[in-house]
C-alpha cells in the first residue's frame, strides 16, 4: 500500500511530493523522489501519534516522509509488528489519549490523588522531616517571637512573686526529664486582651497569662493546661506546619504552575488544610496532655475541668457546634465532657482537689481563647514518639 | 512571562512554496483542538502523578509536539524533537539542586547572598542554554532552526543593561525590553538563514511610556473616585439614622462598582501592553526575503484572558486545555509571513544536530522561565 505525503531531504526547504511503502520483505521505501530513497523498517524512526499531528518517518540520510495519514501509518505498523516489536509501546498511551472514557476517569482519579495527598501524604511527609530535623531549627523558627508579644500584647505578671517562682518550680519539675533537646520554661505575663491563655512558643518557652492562672480553680488544672503545652513544643508543631504549609504550596504550584495567575486565587485551599491540619495539632496536644495526667496520676477531670471554664469565659463556642471546617480548633464540645465532668473526678483515685469539679464559674469579664487547648476526642493520626517521663508531683 | 512568549512564537517561523516573484501573504493556522488537548492533557498528568513526577518529561514532549505539529505555515507543521530522557535528566539535577539549596537556606540564611553572585553569572548562561535547545530542537520542513546568540550577549543585556536600568531609575527601561526582545529573536535562525530584528527602540519607548502615562492617569482618577465617594458618605452624615444607612449601602455599592471598575480598566491597559509588545516583537522579525507580521488587538486579547482566567477558576482546573488551545489559536491566526514567494531555498546550517553533548546541555537546561 502506497500512503501519500511529502518528502523533506533534511539539506534544504523545499517539499517533494511522494509516498511511502512498507514492503513484505522488512523495507520502507519511499516512491515518486529523482534518487529513490529506502531503509529498513527497524532502520527508519516513526514518531509516536499524538492526537492528529503530522506523521514523521526519519530516514538514517537525514530525510523526513511526512504524512497526515495516522490510520496508514498504524495499519502499516501493525502489518510488520513481528519485525518492529513492542517499539512502538508509545501506541498504548495515544490509545489512552483519545478516548473520553479514559479521560473522565483521569480527572477522577487526578483529584482522589491530589486530595489524599494533601490531606494524608503532606502531614506524613512533613512529621517524618521535622524528625529528621535537629531541635536547633525549633529554637530558629520561635526566637524573637516573644519580645515581639511583650511589645504589642502583654504586661508583666501581675501575680505576688513567690506564686510565679512556685509555678515556675511546677513547670520545671513537670519538664526536668523530658530530654528532647527543648529548653523548657515558663514565663508568666499579663495577658491584658488576649484574657487567659496560653501557649508554647516552638524553642520551649510556654507562657501562661495570669488571667488563666486566676481562673482556674487548681494547680492540677494549670498541669493539665500546661502539659497541652508541651506537647505542642514536643510535637514540633510549628516546625511541622510550616513543612506542610511548603508542601501544600509545592503541590499547588506544580498542579498549576503554568497558570501562575490562577494560583493566588486557588490558595484559599490551602488556607482551608492549614486549619485542618491546625486542628489536628490540637488535638494531638490533647491526647498528650491526657497521657501526661494519667501517668501522674493527675485526675483527667482537671484537663475537663478548665477546658470548658475557658469555653464558658468564651461564650460564643457553645454555638460553633461541630461545623469546625474553618477553624483553626476542635469544637470544645468535642473536646472535653462539660456536661458530667464529675465522675471523671471520682475515677481518679490519685488526687481530687478542688479544680476537678466540675462547676463552672463564667468569667465574663475576660475573653478567654480556648484555641491553644485542645481536645481529646478522636485519636490522631500521628502519635507522639516519645513517651513522657513519670514527673514528681508537688 | 514575555520572554518565554517570545520564544514559543520564535520556534513558529519559516517560509514558503516558491510561487513567483510576487510578495504573498501566508498566515499561520493552529489545527488542535481543546477537546483533544484535554484529553492527551489529563491522562498525562495522571501518568504524571501515578510515576511520581517521573513522566512529566514524556508529558511535555507530547504537549509540545501536539502544538508544534499543529502549528501549519503554508500547509507545512513545525516538529518539536526533544528527547524525554534528556529533559528527566536535567530535572532531576535541577531539583536536586533546589533542594540542596532551600536545606541549606534553613540551616543557614547567609547561604543566600553567596548565591547571588552565583545567580547573576549563571542566570545569563541558563537563558541562552535554555534559547538554544528551544531552537534546535523545533524544525519545519525537515530544517532545525538555530541560535547564535553567545554567553557574553546575555550576560551584557540581563546583567549589564539590567544595572543600566536601575542606575537611570528606569529611563532606559523600554530601551532594555526591546534589547531582552532583540537577544532572542536577532540571534536566531532558520537552517543556515540568520534572523534580524527590525523594530526601532522608539517603537518600545512608545508603548511604555503610553502604558505608563494610562496607569498614572487611571490610578489618579482612582483615588479621586475613592474620595470623592467618602466625602460623599460623610455629607450624608448628620440627616438622621435614616441618611446614615443609606450612606453606607451607598459607600458598599459604591466601593464594589469602583473595584470591578478598575479591573476592566487595569485589564484594558494590560492588554494594551500586551499587545503592543508582542506586535513589537513578532512584528519586527526578518528572515531573508520574508517579514513576519503580527497583528494581536486588545479586546480580543482581554476577552481571551479573562474568559480562561474565569473558566479555569470555576472549573477548578479542568478548563485549562481549552484556554491553552484558545490562546494560542487566537495569537498564531494573527499571525502570518510577508513572504517573498521564494520559501522553499532555505538550506539546513552546515553544523546542524549539535553534538550529542550540545543537545544534553540543552536539554539540561531547559528549565521552564513560568509561561
Amino acid at each position: 500500500m502506497n500512503i501519500p505525503g511529502r518528502y523533506f531531504d533534511g539539506h534544504s526547504s523545499a517539499p517533494l511530493e511522494a509516498t511511502l511503502e512498507f514492503d513484505a520483505d522488512g523495507m520502507v521505501r519511499v516512491h515518486g523522489l529523482p534518487e529513490p530513497v529506502a531503509a529498513r523498517v527497524l532502520e527508519v524512526e516513526i514518531s509516536d501519534r499524538i492526537g492528529n499531528v503530522a506523521r514523521r518517518i526519519s530516514f538514517p540520510n537525514g530525510g523526513v516522509f511526512e504524512t497526515q495519514d495516522n490510520d496508514a501509518i498504524d495499519a502499516a505498523l501493525d502489518a510488520v509488528r513481528d519485525v518492529v516489536g513492542l517499539r512502538h509501546g508509545s501506541g498504548l498511551v495515544h490509545w489512552l489519549e483519545s478516548r473520553w472514557q479514559v479521560a473522565l476517569a483521569s480527572v477522577a482519579g487526578v483529584v482522589v490523588i491530589t486530595v489524599a495527598f494533601l490531606v494524608w501524604g503532606v502531614p506524613a511527609i512533613a512529621n517524618w522531616a521535622a524528625g529528621v530535623m535537629p531541635a536547633s531549627m525549633d529554637r530558629a523558627i520561635g526566637s524573637g517571637s516573644l519580645d515581639v508579644l511583650d511589645r504589642v500584647a502583654f504586661e508583666d505578671s501581675n501575680l505576688p512573686k513567690a506564686r510565679q517562682r512556685e509555678l515556675k518550680a511546677m513547670f520545671t519539675r513537670m519538664t526536668s526529664s523530658l530530654d528532647d533537646g527543648h529548653d523548657y520554661e515558663l514565663e508568666l505575663r499579663d495577658g491584658g486582651g488576649l484574657g487567659a491563655n496560653a501557649f508554647a512558643l516552638p524553642s520551649g518557652i510556654v507562657v501562661m497569662t495570669d488571667q488563666l492562672v486566676e481562673l482556674s480553680k487548681s494547680d492540677d488544672e494549670l498541669r493539665a493546661v500546661l502539659a497541652h503545652e508541651v506537647g505542642h513544643v514536643r510535637g514540633r508543631h510549628a516546625l511541622r506546619h510550616l513543612l506542610q504549609a511548603a508542601g501544600v504550596t509545592a503541590i499547588a504550584t506544580a498542579l498549576l504552575g503554568d497558570v501562575s495567575s490562577i494560583s493566588g486565587i486557588l490558595s484559599a485551599a490551602p488556607a482551608l488544610l492549614d486549619a485542618k491540619n491546625s486542628r489536628d495539632f490540637e488535638t494531638e496536644a490533647d491526647n498528650f496532655a491526657r497521657q501526661w495526667l494519667q501517668e501522674n496520676h493527675v485526675a483527667e477531670s482537671s484537663f475537663d475541668a478548665i477546658l470548658c471554664r475557658l469555653s464558658h469565659a468564651e461564650g460564643s463556642e457553645a454555638g460553633k457546634k461541630d461545623f469546625d471546617f474553618f477553624s483553626t480548633h476542635p469544637a470544645t464540645g468535642k473536646r472535653a465532657s462539660c456536661k458530667a465532668p464529675a465522675d471523671a473526678a471520682v475515677a481518679e483515685p490519685a488526687e481530687a482537689p478542688a479544680g476537678a469539679e466540675p462547676s463552672e464559674s463564667p468569667a465574663p469579664e475576660e475573653s478567654a481563647d480556648p484555641a491553644e487547648l485542645t481536645d481529646p476526642g478522636e485519636p490522631t493520626q500521628q502519635q507522639l514518639p516519645a513517651e513522657p517521663e513519670p514527673v514528681p508531683i508537688s | 512571562m514575555n520572554e518565554s512568549i517570545a520564544l514559543e512564537g520564535a520556534s513558529g517561523i519559516s517560509a514558503s512554496e516558491s510561487r513567483g516573484a510576487s510578495r504573498v501573504n501566508l498566515p499561520f493556522e493552529f489545527r488542535g483542538s481543546g477537546g483533544e488537548y484535554f484529553r492527551i492533557w489529563i491522562v498525562n498528568l495522571l501518568l504524571t502523578i501515578v510515576t511520581l513526577g517521573i513522566y512529566s518529561a514524556w508529558a511535555k514532549v507530547r504537549r509540545l509536539r501536539y502544538f508544534y505539529g499543529n502549528t501549519y505555515l503554508d500547509g507545512h507543521s513545525f516538529e518539536f524533537h526533544g528527547r524525554p530522557l534528556a529533559i528527566l535528566k536535567g530535572r532531576l539535577i535541577v531539583f536536586g539542586a533546589y533542594l540542596l539549596f532551600v536545606f541549606a537556606a534553613q540551616i543557614n540564611p547567609l547561604v543566600v547572598f553567596i548565591l547571588i553572585p552565583l545567580a547573576l553569572f549563571g542566570v545569563p548562561w541558563i537563558i541562552m542554554k535554555s534559547r538554544l535547545f528551544q531552537t534546535r530542537m523545533s524544525s519545519y520542513r525537515n530544517i532545525r532552526f538555530n541560535f547564535h546568540g553567545t554567553y557574553g550577549g546575555a550576560l551584557g543585556v540581563f546583567v549589564g543593561w539590567y544595572l543600566l536600568v536601575v542606575i537611570t531609575i528606569g529611563i532606559l527601561y523600554p530601551a532594555w525590553v526591546k534589547k531582552r526582545v532583540e537577544y532572542s529573536l536577532d540571534n536566531a535562525a532558520y537552517g543556515t538563514q540568520k534572523w534580524s530584528f527590525l523594530t526601532s527602540t522608539g517603537r518600545f519607548y512608545t508603548f511604555c511610556l503610553i502604558t505608563f502615562g494610562l496607569g498614572i492617569v487611571a490610578y489618579a482618577a482612582f483615588i479621586f473616585l475613592v474620595i470623592g465617594v467618602a466625602k460623599g458618605a460623610q455629607a450624608a452624615h448628620g440627616y438622621g439614622p435614616a441618611a446614615d444607612i443609606a450612606a453606607l449601602a451607598g459607600l458598599g455599592l459604591g466601593f464594589w462598582v469602583m473595584m470591578l471598575g478598575f479591573a476592566a480598566v487595569a485589564l484594558a491597559i494590560w492588554g494594551y501592553y500586551q499587545a503592543s509588545f508582542l506586535n513589537a516583537s513578532f512584528g519586527g522579525v526578518q528572515i531573508g526575503g520574508n517579514y513576519l507580521r503580527s497583528n494581536l488587538e486588545i479586546a480580543p486579547l482581554v476577552w481571551i484572558y479573562v474568559t480562561n482566567l474565569l473558566g479555569i477558576v470555576f472549573t477548578l482546573g479542568l478548563f485549562y486545555p481549552w484556554a491553552k488551545v484558545r490562546q494560542t489559536r487566537y495569537q498564531l491566526e494573527n499571525m502570518a509571513v510577508d513572504s517573498d514567494g521564494n520559501l522553499s531555498g532555505f538550506m539546513a546550517d552546515a553544523t546542524p544536530k549539535t553534538s550529542a553533548l550540545g543537545e544534553e546541555a540543552g536539554d539540561f537546561f531547559d528549565v521552564d522561565f513560568g509561561l
